[in-house]
């Protein structure tokens, strides 16, 4: 697999202005500025093959946008290599645009007043896509989404969804290598949500084309990554496979029982009976939380029947979100 | 060392002033860029003219009038047109509604601070600024009171033009339309870009008549008269009154028969 | 991957005004009444023209007629401006949101993309207006009409509307470092209509600001010269279409580079 993005050890610094406090302080900014660096950015690495699907996840503020900036040519870095398809992106802006699809979440890039297919036909101009792929590309999306009643409605009479739709149809019009896709699902309902899962992962099928997505919505991470990357206060915490990222924290299951009587109380009795696990309780639930290296959940449950009854039970894998979740919080060992 | 805190305090001051006034600075710029451009351009026309009197006003006359007719102009807009509009289109309207206070006079009252805060730092500065300039053209006397009476009604005229102008919203979407239509008219038909003296007869007996020639033209006529007759007085300051009253009486009949529209179409 | 070339963008101009003029016609009332309002600022400003000069043979030198093909000239130079830059208007709430970084992602030129996106056909209303009384100026002064002085005019109004757009572009791109640019670009606005007038009206202190600070004297004044005075031209309006060119690059560039800042800062 051929990488098409090269990331080399790139940081990006922003110089902010250090505002004194007091009328001495503005009295003294007056005359000599104090600016402090901010590094949005601290010395990432990663390469990224041609047709995967990267979810790039981290708290707001982390410095995600900042790194899509610099991929996308908008932002040049402080420090650092950086080869999107070849192509040094900032070095040229336009050259690196004709590669590459963006979408902004709630931001359209599309033509407010015009209907979506008017857009497409300005679209293909811009990006000079011979009518030939343009057909074929309107072909697929047909056979992918309903887009007829999209096509000649304007932008601004759309919901956020279909204009989310849109908006990521005219990102892959033009056959870019890469896309980059910024929070796509946010404030979508469930089914839109997972439409527009599903129209990712086809294009990103039939094209091979690279996708960069930016989410907070891990639903988007668990349907569309394989991969995922996560970075905080700009230094990059993980980059690995989605499996190995669960298994980083042990096997980890969530026993969750009801029983008679005072919730509260029972998790105590519990928690001495099981010192080696984590109890709680909560309005419905008593949670045990089993290492399954450790022990066997049905044992666990077994040993908890022996001095009560059980009146209903279920089990949960720990999920993505949590994984993430306290990786954010105590970091990767 | 007590000069230098004073002198940290007004730097911190203008620091301040700077930051925050900025848009009032380059408001002040632009009105100033006006006032030079008008001051020239009345001196060629004074200049051409060959009289040092024309339609009645002095070089000095037209001048004052211009000046504080620019002052008056920022002390009387209120952007209500554009307020209305966007409450409208956007549905907010809805809200203002339900507040216990008849639309007309909540937007009003809202804006009424601006009016006090207009008055003593642009039209008051500007005026006494005029005052002693012009080293006495300006009367002082009787005809201050006239004056400030007329103003009112000037502001209340204003208001109701833009009530009903902000009310024609309800039917377009066209807010920038109606609105520059409506300043327009009233720029040039109240004398506020030239004083109604130079208008032709004919035309100046029509407009004399319509009611935006008491939105600037009545005040500042008042205003430069020394010691006028108590019939024309009397009649700039009732004419003032009627429309004053019926325009107020036009604007709300309009809002309310087009209050219907919005309520039977939800805004 | 070559350069665009010229005609590259021409087309895609082409094909969005086409668009946005479709979009715009759907939107029929709003449509009619904003060249309405467009039409009542240019009536309004020929009264005012008509009221000021119609009693002086000639202002400063300048004949009546001369004056109103300055008027005329200044008006169809602005079109330019009113029509294919009026997303300058916009630029500033982009950017506050956040929203202009969309701009940044085409593989087409910044500057033409964001201006590409709004064509106000309004303008061409202003256009007409200009027109007429351009021909109906020159044919009272009685000027010649050939072929040559045709084609000075076509390449005067070209470069008197590049400083327009110009000073336009640079009072918009003042929002990539400061918040309330509105007021420039207002002042800006203003400044437009300062252009008619003939630039011998005022004291050897403003006319070196107007000619070369705040250049509006090119706009109309000096470019007219050279069909209204054409013998005595002053250097200057032989160099009004450098001027022209230099300023509109200088504020292409300044445009630009506050863009490229602006991304830089991230948000």
């Amino acid at each position: 697999m051929a990488n098409i993005i090269e990331i080399k050890n790139i940081t990006k610094e922003f110089k902010v202005l250090n505002r004194r406090e007091g009328l001495i302080g503005s009295f003294k900014d007056l005359f000599s500025r104090n600016y402090k660096t901010v590094r949005a950015v601290d010395n990432i690495s990663m390469t990224v093959g041609q047709g995967e699907i990267v979810g790039y996840l981290g708290p707001n503020g982390a410095g995600k946008s900042t790194t899509i900036k610099m991929m996308t040519g908008v932002l040049e870095p402080t420090s650092g290599e950086i080869l999107v398809g070849g192509n040094v992106p900032y070095k040229n802006r336009t050259k690196n645009a004709q590669e590459i699809g963006v979408v902004f979440g709630q931001r359209s890039q599309l033509w407010w007043a015009l209907p979506l297919i008017e857009s497409f036909k300005i679209l293909r101009d811009i990006y000079q896509i011979p009518e030939q792929n343009y057909k074929s590309m309107l072909e697929l999306y047909q056979s992918l989404v309903d887009i007829e009643p999209l096509l000649h409605k304007p932008v601004r009479q759309m919901s956020l969804g279909q204009r989310t739709l849109s908006d990521i149809l005219a990102a892959f019009l033009h056959d870019p290598k890469i896309v980059f896709l910024d929070e796509p699902t946010i404030g979508l309902d469930v089914s839109m949500k997972s439409k527009i899962r599903t129209l990712i992962h086809a294009l990103n099928k039939e094209k091979n084309t690279t996708v960069i997505l930016t989410t907070h919505d891990m639903g988007d991470v668990d349907a569309l990554c394989r991969r995922i990357v996560i970075i905080d206060k700009g230094k990059m915490l993980y980059d690995n496979d989605i499996e190995h990222l669960k298994g980083f924290f042990g096997s980890y299951r969530t026993l969750k029982i009801r029983v008679d009587g005072d919730l509260k109380e029972q998790s105590g009795v519990i928690q001495g009976e099981l010192p080696d696990m984590k109890v709680s309780a909560d309005d419905e639930w008593i949670s045990v939380l089993v290492d399954e290296d450790k022990a066997k959940v049905i044992d666990v449950l077994g040993q908890i029947q022996k001095s009560r009854s059980v009146r209903d039970m279920k089990l949960e894998e720990i999920s993505t979100e949590e994984v993430i979740r306290k990786i954010y919080e105590e970091g990767v060992k | 060392m007590k000069l230098k805190k004073y002198l940290t305090l007004t730097r911190a001051g203008i620091i301040e002033a700077l930051q925050f006034r900025l848009s009032a600075f380059i408001m002040v710029v632009g009105n100033l860029s006006y006032l030079i451009v008008i001051y020239f351009l009345w001196k060629a026309i004074y200049a051409s003219s060959g009289t040092d009197i024309v339609n009645g006003m002095t070089f000095n006359d037209t001048l004052i009038y211009l000046v504080l007719a620019t002052a008056l102009f920022g002390f009387m807009e209120m952007y209500t047109v554009w307020e209305m509009g966007r409450a409208i289109q956007s549905g907010k309207v809805v809200l203002d509604l339900i507040k216990p206070m008849d639309i007309r006079r909540y937007l009003f009252w809202c804006y009424s601070g601006n009016f006090v805060v207009n008055f003593f730092f642009t039209f008051l500065p500007t005026f006494i600024a005029v005052c002693i300039i012009t080293n006495g053209a300006v009367p002082v006397g009787l005809n201050l009171v006239y004056f400030a009476v007329s103003v009112v009604m000037a502001i209340l005229i204003n208001y109701s033009i833009d009530f009903f102008t902000g009310t024609i919203c309800v039917y377009t979407e066209s807010i920038w339309g109606v609105n520059i239509m409506k300043q327009v008219i009233v720029l040039l038909l109240s004398g506020a870009t030239i004083p109604l003296a130079f208008f032709p007869d004919g035309l100046r007996t029509v407009v004399e008549k319509l009611p935006f020639a008491s939105i600037y033209n009545a005040p500042l006529t008042l205003l430069l008269d020394s010691s006028p007759n108590s019939d024309t007085l009397l009649e700039t300051l009732g004419m003032q009154f009627i429309w004053c009253v019926s325009m107020t009486m036009i604007s709300r009949l309009f809002w309310k028969v087009s209050l219907r529209k919005i309520t039977v179409n939800g805004g | 991957m070559k350069r665009k070339s010229l005609r590259f963008y021409f087309r895609i101009y082409r094909k969005i005004l086409a668009q946005d003029i479709k979009s715009k016609m759907s939107y029929r009332a709003d449509f009619i009444i904003s060249t309405i309002g467009m039409i009542f600022t240019n009536v309004a400003g020929f009264i005012s023209f008509w009221i000021l000069f119609r009693r002086f043979p000639s202002i400063n030198g300048w004949s009546y007629h001369e004056m109103l093909f300055l008027y005329g000239f200044s008006l169809v130079s602005l079109t330019p401006v009113q029509c294919l830059f009026d997303n300058n208007w916009s630029l500033r709430q982009y950017v506050y949101t956040g929203d202009f970084i969309k701009y940044c992602f085409r593989p087409i030129n910044l500057f033409f993309y964001f201006q590409s996106e709004v064509f106000d056909i309004k303008g061409l209303g202003q256009f007409a207006f200009g027109i007429g009384t351009l021909v109906y100026s020159w044919n009272k002064i009685g000027l010649d009409f050939t072929p040559l002085i045709l084609l000075k005019v076509i390449v005067f109004l070209i470069t008197a509307s590049l400083i327009m757009i110009a000073l336009q572009n640079a009072a918009a791109a003042t929002c990539f470092w400061i918040q309330n640019s509105f007021y420039v670009l207002d002042l800006v606005y203003r400044f437009r209509d300062y252009a008619k007038y003939p630039i011998t009206i005022f004291n050897p202190v403003f006319k070196f600001i107007f000619t070369f600070v705040i250049p509006i004297a090119f706009i109309a004044y000096y470019p007219s010269l050279v069909i209204l005075r054409p013998d005595d031209i002053p250097l200057l309006s032989w160099l009004s279409p450098l001027f022209g060119l230099v300023f509109f690059w200088l504020s292409y560039k300044f445009w630009m580079h506050g863009a490229l800042k602006y991304n830089g800062t991230g948000s």
